[in-house]
């Protein structure tokens, strides 16, 4: 079997393999003055490489059997893809990468007579040999390795410094859908904020379903997440609508406390001490800055709902996610005890995996009628 | 009233003609009612009845109407081309009017006249019930049915009327003791018109069948025997589409396939109407020919056969299948323990279960959730599709039956064009030489014959056990 990489790297477009320090990645301060420039997801790239079917099943096929090679040596170590999650990775690198990928994918292993058949990339074949390499060996997430992820109905770019939206969180996206639909203006003609918005997936997904006259602020401490989350409402064309700033939590906030009709986050929750253990996708590329929650993992929910008392508007909805029932129902213990009157409504909604993953909720109104009867301070 | 009156003594003038072509009459039948006619025309009594060309000029034979029996139209004429009645014919028409008006009494005893206006009024409430349309499959049913029975009450009464028609210009000429040849002409047309109409009740009488209203779908194969077969295929295509379109039913060829010199190998023929399939269901088997080949250099005799099959021409359901959310369960697995930000993996699996057909579909290899979910909704649609279409096609297959095989030994009809012309029904024993109307659509003898022949096998069969 061989493994090895045949042909070095010679791509104009070698960014894509551009590989920032994992960890803490571009962890310059707000201070930054330069942002940082965003990279092209390869999906977006022009096809000027070009490359011969032949050639094309032969990187196919190396890549399979590189693929194959693990089997359920990931999942054994770490809950990582195994070999047939992989494999549908590599139809996925092959979707993006090809500007017309369907004669491959759908000849995939039968004869195709002509092999000669000149085909155009998006990367140098060199590249697809490096990016499969890495993501095999280095177990680089395979949406950096693509520079995007399908997220709801979206295709966002993401790269190093940036979390990879999760499936979970496109359920708030829903909840908040579902709120501005059976609202009559001011929740969805309002002024909501996203906070630490890494892609700028919430941002973006919620701007799409505001009226006219709703807003998006959505706030980062990391330039690179800010640069990506701008070049993604840049894509759909929701700039006039969502505003990207870059400070830590509610920093950039401060001139319209009071003002929000509504306040998302995932936040970081993971406790520091877990995230060693974490699938190595994970623990060795994605931005420790987006998931270390501090010791309990509750450091920054915990600020969160404390700003977010003096944040939101009276009847402002809020919706965080969490690492699961500990902390949600730690939160909601907070939100009871600590902030004693601040919120009403508040609950706890699970994911479609049936955990505990959410806590919503309302900042109370002054005079508590009767639609909140339910308030946690009554 | 007034024409008749003119034309009394114009009538009367006719007497000897009478005579002498009753006298030339061979079959004397006796009348068995007293004639209540004018004393001037007693010396014609005893009087013969039946036919003779010499009597009858403006007598003749006209082509059977859909499904008329021929022996119940022959003693009528036509009188728009002359008014030479005669007495006779008057007799014969009486004869006419009374068993017609016992027929018509007959048909409306047996089918219950008052049953279906009860049925009717059923039918009606039920339609005017405030939650009628919530149910849009079923009310449809309820105004089809409703139709129906409308339909089939004016129809009855239509029947009752016509006759009365025919009965009061009989009574009408007795009482003025002349013979109107127009009226008497009008009422032998009633009379023609009502025993088809009463024909065609009957048989749509014998449609018990679940799909016998519905249109039909007619295919058309050729048999083994090369050019020959194809062509005789093709004729029979022919034949079909011109009985079709004398059904003024909407007839369409929806598939042909050509023979390679000529005919056809394949056809399928649509026709839209009600009863379509009804009547067409008796032609369901294999058709032989017997002819000299057009094909042969020497015009050898030469037997071909073509398969027909006929399938009711079922309504499509609409493809477009609506599932009330309630109907489904939606779950969304991700394998990865503590999920959210601790797992990274591209899987998001969507499993969505039909909960009142416990259809499951799972959808992973998209590569957003919600575009899973998306396929797998469209997915579990096509699967319900499929299921539901088994249903119609396992449906299908038992209102087929066996296959047809375009073979000796079994035909249902023979047509013989060589070395003597005649068409013969092979289960009926109907037969015809004019084998040319027949190719021209004339089948309606032959359909009547059988659904007469099922209905009383289905008799016997029923009587039997």
């Amino acid at each position: 079997m061989r493994l090895g990489f045949p042909r070095p790297s010679l791509s104009t477009f070698s960014p894509i393999l551009f590989h920032a320090n994992p960890g803490r990645p571009n962890t310059c301060s707000s201070k930054c003055l330069i942002q940082p420039k965003p990279q092209t997801p390869l999906f977006l790239r022009p096809p000027t490489h070009s490359v011969t079917l032949s050639e094309l099943r032969k990187w196919q096929n190396w890549a399979k059997t590189l693929a194959s090679s693990v089997g359920s040596n990931f999942i054994d170590a770490d809950n990582s893809p195994d070999t047939i999650l992989l494999h549908r990775e590599l139809n996925w690198l092959i979707e993006d990468a090809l500007e017309n990928p369907k004669p491959l994918l759908t000849q995939l292993g039968t004869d195709c007579n002509d092999e000669g058949m000149v085909m155009n990339l998006r990367a140098e074949l060199g590249d697809l040999y490096e990016l499969w390499k890495r993501r095999i060996e280095e177990r680089r997430p395979f949406q950096y390795v693509v520079g995007c992820e399908h997220w709801r109905d979206l295709v966002l770019s993401v790269e190093e410094g940036v979390l990879i939206p999760r499936p979970e969180t496109e359920l708030i996206v829903d909840l908040v859908t579902d709120l501005v639909k059976g609202d009559h203006g001011e929740l969805r003609e309002g002024l909501w904020a996203d906070l630490g918005t890494g892609s700028g997936a919430l941002a973006i997904g919620i701007g799409r379903v505001l009226g006219t006259c709703g807003r998006v602020i959505a706030t980062d401490l990391s330039p690179v997440a800010v640069a990506v989350a701008a070049y993604n409402v840049q894509r759909y064309n929701l700039q006039n609508k969502i505003e990207i700033k870059l400070g830590s939590w509610f920093e950039p906030l401060k001139d319209v406390k009071g003002q929000l009709v509504g306040l998302v986050s995932n936040p970081p929750y993971i406790p520091s001490d877990h995230i060693s253990g974490l699938q190595a996708e994970v623990a060795k590329h994605e931005p420790r800055l987006a998931l270390d929650g501090g010791a309990d993992g509750m450091d920054d929910l915990l600020h969160l709902c404390h700003g977010a008392t003096s944040m939101l508007k009276p009847g402002g909805f809020f919706a965080f996610e969490t690492n699961g029932e500990k902390q949600c129902k730690s939160l909601v213990h907070y939100m009871q005890n600590e902030s004693k009157g601040s919120f009403c409504d508040v609950s706890i909604v699970s994911d479609f995996a049936g955990k505990q993953r959410f806590v919503t909720g309302f900042k109370a109104r002054p005079f508590v009628n009767n639609l909140h009867t339910s308030c946690i301070s009554s | 009233m007034e024409c008749l009156v003119q034309s009394l003594t114009k009538s009367s003038l006719y007497c000897s003609t009478i005579t002498t072509t009753i006298l030339s009459s061979t079959k004397p039948v006796s009348l068995y009612n007293p004639p209540k006619l004018n004393s001037s025309l007693h010396c014609h009594r005893p009087l013969f009845l039946g036919f003779s060309t010499a009597l009858s000029p403006p007598f003749r034979l006209t082509s059977t109407g859909l499904l008329a029996t021929p022996d119940r139209q022959l003693s009528v004429g036509d009188s728009t081309e002359t008014s030479e009645w005669a007495m006779q014919d008057f007799y014969s028409l009486r004869r006419d009017v009374e068993t017609v008006s016992k027929r018509v009494e007959e048909i409306r005893a047996s089918v219950g006249l008052k049953q279906l206006e009860e049925e009717l009024a059923d039918l009606e409430s039920a339609a005017a019930d405030g939650s009628f349309w919530d149910d849009r499959a079923r009310a449809q049913q309820t105004l089809m049915s409703l139709t129906d029975v409308k339909d089939k009450i004016k129809l009855l009464s239509e029947f009752k009327t016509q006759v009365e028609d025919a009965e009061t210009i009989v009574n009408l000429t007795e009482e003025i003791d002349s013979v109107d040849g127009a009226l008497l002409g009008e009422a032998s047309i009633i009379v023609r018109e009502l025993n088809k109409a009463l024909d065609r009740f009957e048989l749509t009488q014998l449609f018990a069948g679940p799909y016998d209203k519905e249109g039909a779908v007619v295919y058309i194969t050729a048999g083994a025997g090369g050019t020959d077969a194809q062509d005789w295929a093709d004729m029979l295509l022919r034949m079909y589409v011109r009985w079709g379109e004398k059904q003024r039913y909407k007839t369409r060829v929806v598939e042909k396939s050509l023979g390679e010199e000529a005919g056809i190998k394949s056809a399928t023929i649509e026709m839209e109407g009600r009863y379509a399939y009804g009547y067409l269901s008796g032609e369901k088997g294999t058709h032989r020919i017997v002819r000299q080949s057009p094909f042969n250099a020497k015009g050898l005799r030469q037997t071909s056969f073509s398969a027909v099959e006929v399938m009711p021409l079922l309504p499509d359901e609409s493809i477009d299948v609506e599932i009330p959310e309630e109907e489904l369960e939606i779950s969304f697995t991700r394998a990865g323990g503590k999920g959210g930000q601790n797992v990274n993996k591209v899987e998001t699996a969507v499993r969505i279960t039909h909960i009142p057909t416990g259809v499951a579909v799972r959808c992973t290899e998209e590569r957003s959730q919600l575009a899973n979910k998306i396929k797998a909704l469209s997915r579990l649609k096509a699967k319900l599709l499929v299921i539901a279409e088994e249903q119609r096609a396992s449906e299908i297959k038992q209102i087929r039956g066996d296959t047809v095989k375009a073979e000796w030994g079994q035909q249902i009809r023979n047509y013989v064009f060589h070395p003597y012309k005649l068409v013969k029904d092979v289960r009926t024993g109907f037969e015809t030489s004019d084998i040319a109307s027949v190719m021209d659509g004339e089948l309606d003898l032959f359909i009547k014959g059988y659904l007469k022949y099922k209905y009383s096998e289905a008799m016997v069969a029923a009587s039997t056990k």
